[in-house]
C-alpha cells in the first residue's frame, strides 16, 4: 500500500451507509483501476485509488465498508469508522464524500448528521434520484445543503452525470482546508437515546424542507399527492405519503421470493443454478485453455529436443502452470455470479432466508454471504465474515469455511472424476461433483452443529446475538461494475496463486529431475518414446522427491497408495491446485494426447506401485483423495487469514489438525470400506 | 401497546417507543425505528423469523427477539 510520504496529495475518503451507491460511485472516480482488497459479497478492507486524471484534481480516494452510525457493532464498521479519524496508513482524510441515497433520505442522513458533528468536512453526493423520481418526488440539493451546512451534489453513479460538479465542490473545501489545516475531529460520544432521536427530528424538518413533490401529470401519484397536500400539517398522515413506501417492485418481487413457501424453494433453484453453471458454461473455455497449453508444452519439446532445459520448460513451467490456470475460467464465472446475486439485492435476501436454520447450529443469517464466497476462496470468505457483529458466531462461520469446496479444489475434482467417470457420460461427472459439493455442506453443518454443542472453548465469549439487515430495492445488475470487480478479483487471484504455483513447479521439476539426472539405461531395441519414459522413471526413482517420499511412505501405505502421491499431497499445502501440476510433474506428463489432461489420465492408468505389478490409482484410491480433498484443510494462506482474522493460534491450528486428520481417516475408512466390498 | 412481532401482514402500526434494555437497541433506533413512525410487517422468513418491516421507506429484516423491543400501537 502507497505511504503517503508528503502532505501534497490530499487524501477524499468515500463514506456512507451500506447500499447507497458509494461503491458505484467508486467505481466511477478511480477509473476501475484501483488496488484493492475488494471482493464480492462485502467491501471488505479498503480499496485505494488516484482519481482520474480526467477529473483534474491531484488526490487520492479510498473506499471502505458502507457504515450505518459512527458507533461501530461489527468488525467491518469498526474498519471504517476507525479509518476515518485517522486511518492506520494514510492519516486523516481531508475531505469526506458521502454518500445518501435520495429515496431514503431520512435514514441516510442520520450518518452525514452524526460525521458534521464530528467535525469532519463532508460533501454530500445524493445518489439514485431516479428511485425518488419513481416514488413522485425531487430532491433539492441547494435546500438540502443550506439545511446540512455543507454542499451537496445530484450524481448518478451509472451515468457519471453530476460526478464533475462533485469534484468541483470538493476541490473549494480542500482550498479551504489548505488555509485551515487538517479538520479538528472529536469522536462521536453521544450515544443516548434522546440525542438519537434529536438527531432524527432534525432530519424530518431538513426531509420536509428538502423533498419536492414532483408534477402529479408526470408522476402519476395523483391521488396521494392530493391527500398530502391537504393534510401537510398532520405529520401521522403525511408519513403515508409515496415517498415513505418502500419500492413497488421489490415489494411485489418479495412476495414470491420472500415468502416463507416458495422462498426457500426459489433460494435452492437459485444456489443450484449458481453452482450447475460454473461447470456448464466453464467447460468450453478450460478445454481451450487446456489445449493450448497442451499445444505449447509439445511445442517446446519437439523445437528443443529432449534436454534438461527443454524438460524444465515444457514439464516444469509450462505444464505446471497450464494445469492451473486450467481452471481460471471457473473462478471468474463464479466471481461474475456472485457479483450478480449481489447487485441485484439477492444475497442480503438469502441472509434473511437462512438465519433461522443457521442460528439453530451457533452461526448467524450473516454466516450466509462469506460462506458463499467461501465457495470461491477461503481468505475472501473469512474477511467478509467481518460483519457478524457476534464474535462466537463469527468465529465459528471461520471454523467451517475451509469446508465450503473452494475453486482451487475444481482442478483437482476435475482430475480426479475424469479419472473415475469416461468422457463420453459427462452428466454423471456433473453429478459426482454436485455430490461432493453437497457432501462439503452436510459436513459443514454437522462440524459447525457439534462444535457449537460440545465445544465452549472456541470462543468464550457470549455476546447477544443480532441479526438486523437491510434488504435494498431490486435493481438490475450493472455490468460494468459486476464485471470491474471480477476482473480485479481474478487478477487479484492470479498475483497471489501464480507466483506459488511457479516456485512450487520448478522446485517440484527440480527435486524430481536430479540429482539422477543423466541415468544410464540398456536402450538396446527399444524406440525412442520408450527410452524417454524409462529415463524418466529411473530418474525419478533416484531423485530427492524419492528421498523425501520414503518418510511419507509409511502413511500412504495403509490408504493403498504410494509416496508418489504422498508428494503431491504435501506439495499440495502450499495451495490445492498445486495437487495437479505435481502430479503431471511427478508421472512425467508430456504433450502426446490432444489435452494435458487427457496425457494425464493415461499416464496415471499405466502407473503402478513399486515393481509389484498392482495398479497405483484405482476407483477405490481415486474416491479416497477426492474424500480427503473434501476435508483437509490444505491451504497455509487460509491459515494464515485465519489467525490474522481470529487474532490467536487457537482456531487455525485446531482448524488444520482437525480437518487433515479428518480428512486422513475419511480417506483411510473410504479406501478399506471399498476394497472390503470388493471394489478394487 | 404491542409490540412489532405481534402486528400482522398489512396492518400499519406506529412505534410507540424503543426498549432500550434490549442489547440490539441502539442499532434499531439507528437504522430508522424510531418513535411517530409507522411500520408495516412486508414479509416472514421460515420458522417466521426473522421478520421483514417497511420503514422509512426501507425494508429491513429484523428477528421476532429484536422486533419485540419495539413498542407499537
Amino acid at each position: 500500500m502507497t505511504r503517503r510520504t508528503s502532505e501534497a496529495v490530499p487524501l477524499i475518503a468515500l463514506v456512507g451507509p451500506p447500499n447507497s451507491g458509494k461503491t458505484t460511485l467508486f467505481n466511477y472516480l478511480s477509473g476501475q483501476n484501483y488496488k484493492t482488497v475488494n471482493y464480492p459479497g462485502a467491501t471488505v478492507e479498503y480499496s485505494i485509488s488516484k482519481l482520474q486524471s480526467k477529473f483534474n484534481l491531484k488526490a487520492d480516494v479510498i473506499d471502505s465498508p458502507g457504515i450505518v452510525s459512527l458507533t461501530p457493532v461489527s468488525p467491518d464498521e469498526k474498519v471504517s469508522v476507525d479509518a476515518l479519524y485517522n486511518h492506520p496508513k494514510l492519516g486523516v482524510p481531508d475531505v469526506l464524500i458521502a454518500t445518501v441515497d435520495s429515496s431514503q433520505l431520512s435514514r441516510h442522513l442520520f450518518l452525514i448528521k452524526q460525521l458534521i458533528a464530528s467535525g469532519f468536512r463532508v460533501v454530500v453526493a445524493v445518489t439514485m434520484v431516479d428511485l425518488l423520481n419513481k416514488k413522485g418526488y425531487d430532491i433539492s440539493t441547494s435546500e438540502l445543503s443550506k439545511q446540512l451546512g455543507c454542499e451537496a451534489v445530484k450524481i448518478d453513479g451509472r451515468t457519471g452525470k453530476g460526478i464533475f460538479e462533485l469534484i468541483r465542490q470538493v476541490d473549494k473545501v480542500l482550498v479551504q482546508s489548505r488555509i485551515s489545516g487538517k479538520p479538528h475531529l472529536k469522536p462521536y460520544n453521544d450515544i443516548s437515546k434522546e440525542n438519537l432521536l434529536n438527531i432524527y427530528k432534525e432530519i424530518e424538518k431538513i426531509e420536509e424542507a428538502a423533498l419536492v413533490k414532483l408534477n402529479s401529470r408526470s408522476s402519476g401519484f395523483d391521488l396521494t399527492s392530493a391527500n398530502s397536500q391537504l393534510t401537510v400539517l398532520n405529520t401521522a398522515i403525511t408519513k403515508r405519503n409515496g415517498r415513505n413506501k418502500p419500492d413497488e417492485f421489490t415489494l411485489k418481487l418479495d412476495r414470491i421470493l420472500l415468502n416463507r413457501h416458495s422462498g426457500l424453494l426459489f433460494f435452492f433453484l437459485i444456489m443450484s443454478a449458481l453452482f450447475t453453471s460454473i461447470f456448464w458454461l466453464a467447460e468450453p473455455l478450460m478445454e481451450l485453455v487446456d489445449e493450448s497449453f497442451a499445444f505449447l508444452a509439445e511445442f517446446t519439446t519437439d523445437a528443443l529436443g529432449h534436454s534438461w532445459y527443454s524438460d524444465l520448460l515444457a514439464n516444469g513451467i509450462i505444464t505446471g502452470t497450464g494445469s492451473v490456470l486450467v481452471f481460471l475460467p471457473q473462478i471468474i464465472i463464479l466471481f461474475l455470479l456472485l457479483g450478480l446475486l449481489e447487485d441485484t439485492g439477492y444475497l442480503s435476501r438469502g441472509a434473511m432466508l437462512i438465519d433461522k436454520p443457521l442460528s439453530k447450529i451457533g452461526l448467524n443469517g450473516k454466516s450466509f454471504v462469506p460462506m458463499l464466497s467461501g465457495f470461491a476462496c477461503a481468505i475472501p470468505a473469512m474477511m467478509a465474515a467481518r460483519t457478524i457483529s457476534n464474535k462466537r458466531e463469527r468465529f465459528l462461520t471461520i471454523f467451517i469455511i475451509p469446508l465450503m469446496s473452494c475453486s482451487a479444489r475444481l482442478p483437482v475434482y476435475a482430475l480426479l472424476l475424469a479419472f473415475l467417470i469416461p468422457g463420453e457420460k459427462s452428466w454423471i461427472g456433473g453429478l459426482a461433483l454436485a455430490s461432493i459439493y453437497i457432501l462439503a455442506i452436510a459436513s459443514s453443518i454437522a462440524i459447525a452443529a457439534l462444535m457449537n454443542k460440545f465445544n465452549h472453548k472456541i470462543v468464550k465469549e457470549q455476546d447477544t446475538s443480532s441479526f438486523i439487515l437491510e434488504l435494498p430495492a431490486y435493481r438490475m445488475p450493472k455490468p460494468s461494475v459486476i464485471i470491474a470487480n471480477t476482473y480485479q478479483s481474478a487478477k487479484l487471484y492470479l498475483q497471489k496463486a501464480g507466483p506459488v504455483i511457479l516456485t512450487f513447479s520448478i522446485v517440484l521439476w527440480f527435486i524430481t529431475y536430479f540429482p539422477d539426472h543423466n541415468p544410464q539405461v540398456e536402450t538396446e531395441g527399444l524406440s525412442e518414446d520408450e527410452i524417454v519414459l524409462l529415463l524418466s522413471g529411473e530418474r525419478l526413482a533416484n531423485s530427492y522427491a524419492a528421498d523425501l517420499g520414503k518418510l511419507i511412505q509409511p502413511f500412504m501405505e495403509p490408504v493403498g497408495m504410494d509416496w508418489r502421491v504422498g508428494v503431491a499431497l504435501i506439495a499440495a499445502f502450499a495451495a490445492r491446485e498445486v495437487f495437479v501440476s505435481s502430479m503431471a510433474l511427478i508421472f512425467k506428463v508430456t504433450g502426446d494426447e490432444e489435452t494435458l489432461q487427457q496425457s494425464m489420465l493415461s499416464a496415471m492408468r499405466s502407473a503402478e506401485i513399486g515393481d509389484t505389478g498392482q495398479l497405483l490409482f484405482t476407483p477405490t484410491t481415486i474416491t479416497g483423495l477426492i474424500i480427503f480433498f473434501i476435508f483437509a484443510l490444505q491451504c497455509l494462506s487460509t491459515v494464515a487469514v485465519a489467525r490474522k482474522e481470529t487474532g490467536g493460534w487457537r482456531i487455525p491450528v485446531l482448524q488444520l489438525v482437525m480437518f487433515t486428520g479428518l480428512a486422513y481417516l475419511m480417506m483411510f475408512i473410504t479406501v478399506n470400506g471399498l476394497r472390503f466390498w470388493g471394489i478394487p | 401497546m404491542k409490540s412489532a412481532n405481534e402486528i400482522g401482514f398489512g396492518e400499519v402500526a406506529v412505534i410507540q417507543d424503543v426498549d432500550v434494555s434490549h442489547p440490539s437497541s441502539r442499532r434499531i433506533l439507528e437504522i430508522g425505528f424510531t418513535p411517530g413512525q409507522e411500520i408495516e410487517l412486508i414479509n416472514k422468513s421460515i420458522f417466521n423469523d426473522p421478520l421483514a418491516f417497511s420503514v422509512r421507506g426501507a425494508l429491513i429484516a429484523i428477528r421476532q427477539d429484536e422486533a419485540g423491543c419495539i413498542k407499537v400501537l
